[in-house]
């Protein structure tokens, strides 16, 4: 009597004791939840390069998940262990994936910078073609470089003696700058006449006028619009050469062109 | 029967005993728990888990929270445990809004390129 009585009670701690730690042996849901995880990842390469401590913690809380249950330990440590292996796997994965990310950017920044570097280069190349096609169409004007920028001057050939009209030899002059006038739209042309100094002072200004007016109007018949074009006449002023000799005065009449910047700034005669 | 009694009283408690030695002894303030899930907890704010993950943020969080009451209650085993919980959420939370922003900085620098090939082919 004594003997089984006492032998019970210790059956009744002892079950006590097992109930307490244990529940289903060998199988658990999260468990098995954080082994995939840890299954998914643990040979990627980039988790390995990237998330290697994680990996690590994640394999060892696993198999202290296993062990627990295989032990037949208490649900609430496994779980936790279970819990813990689950998360490092999922840490890992995500350091891993970064750094897959991280190359990705790299890859691209490399690929930006060398499109920048294209595109750079395009551009100047651009510009500088832009840059050789105007100088080329200057010289087929026969414009020259001044001070004011580029010059074209029409001799007195254009016109006859005292007369304003233009000659046909002028109109294929006028016919090239109206075309480079079209082909450069942000360019402005000043349109200015000279006179020798032979006859009225008064009747040389008008006359210098007018040669510009004929210019501007040729140009605007040629489809020029009549806001790109100033005309000035100076008359007697500003003589390229002597005007004691025929060959001086006749350098004298002549209309100068002055074509602007792409700006469409012109400078103004100041002296 | 009163001898017979005390012992089967004995071999009980013994029984219980065991059990609470077994799975829940007091244990040690887990006082270094806490602060690396606080540093943990952290590092995740700093890498914008606010805004990327806040439900894992918070969970994390709550847990610290929570552990830190189960310390004064001096449940130090499951605080421990939280804690150690805490501080992997926390860290995914935050390992989470780092990969969020390098995806982004993938498609704003992939946007960037398709803008700039654009640009080359119509000035070509």
């Amino acid at each position: 009597m004594n003997k089984r009585n006492i032998t019970l009670g210790v059956a009744v701690g002892l079950s006590v004791l097992v109930a307490g730690c244990s529940s289903t042996p060998t199988e658990n849901a999260m468990v098995d939840e954080a082994r995939a995880s840890y299954t998914k990842i643990k040979d990627d390469p980039d988790v390995a390069r990237s998330g290697d401590r994680q990996l690590r913690s994640a394999r060892d809380e696993l198999s202290r998940a296993e062990s627990l249950l295989e032990d037949g330990k208490d649900t609430v440590l496994i779980e936790h262990a279970a819990y813990l292996a689950n998360r490092h796997a999922q840490i890992a994965s995500e350091q891993g994936e970064r750094a897959r990310l991280q190359e990705e950017i790299d890859s691209a920044e490399e690929r930006r910078r060398e499109l920048m570097l294209n595109q750079r280069s395009s551009e100047a190349e651009q510009a500088r073609k832009e840059a050789e096609m105007l100088r080329q169409r200057m010289e087929e004007l026969q414009a020259e470089r001044t001070d004011r920028g580029m010059v074209l001057t029409l001799g007195d050939v254009l016109f006859d003696l005292n007369k304003a009209d233009l000659k046909s030899s002028g109109e294929r002059t006028i016919g090239r700058l109206a075309q480079f006038m079209r082909e450069y739209e942000d360019r402005r042309v000043s349109v200015e006449g000279y006179t020798d100094s032979t006859g009225e002072e008064s009747y040389n200004q008008q006359l210098s006028e007018r040669r510009a007016e004929a210019v501007r109007d040729e140009l605007i018949s040629q489809g020029i619009e009549r806001r790109r074009i100033e005309t000035r006449g100076y008359g007697e002023q500003y003589p390229v050469a002597g005007n004691d000799t025929s060959s001086g005065r006749q350098q004298n009449r002549r209309v100068e062109i002055v074509i602007s910047d792409e700006d469409g700034q012109i400078e103004t005669r100041q002296d | 029967m009163n001898k017979f009694k005390s012992m089967l009283y004995t071999a009980g408690i013994t029984g219980v005993a065991l059990t609470i030695g077994g799975c829940a002894s007091s244990g040690e303030r887990p006082d270094s728990d806490l602060q690396s899930a606080e540093s943990s907890l952290q590092q995740a704010v700093a890498a914008d888990a606010r805004k990327f993950q806040p439900v894992l943020l918070n969970n994390a969080q709550n847990k610290v929270a929570d552990a830190k009451n189960l310390i004064e209650q001096e449940r130090y085993i499951e605080a421990e445990r939280l804690l150690e919980q805490a501080s992997v959420d926390a860290q995914l939370a935050g390992a989470r809004a780092d990969t969020e922003k390098a995806r982004q900085a993938v498609e704003e620098i992939n946007q960037n390129i398709e803008s700039m090939r654009n640009q080359i082919n119509q000035d070509q």
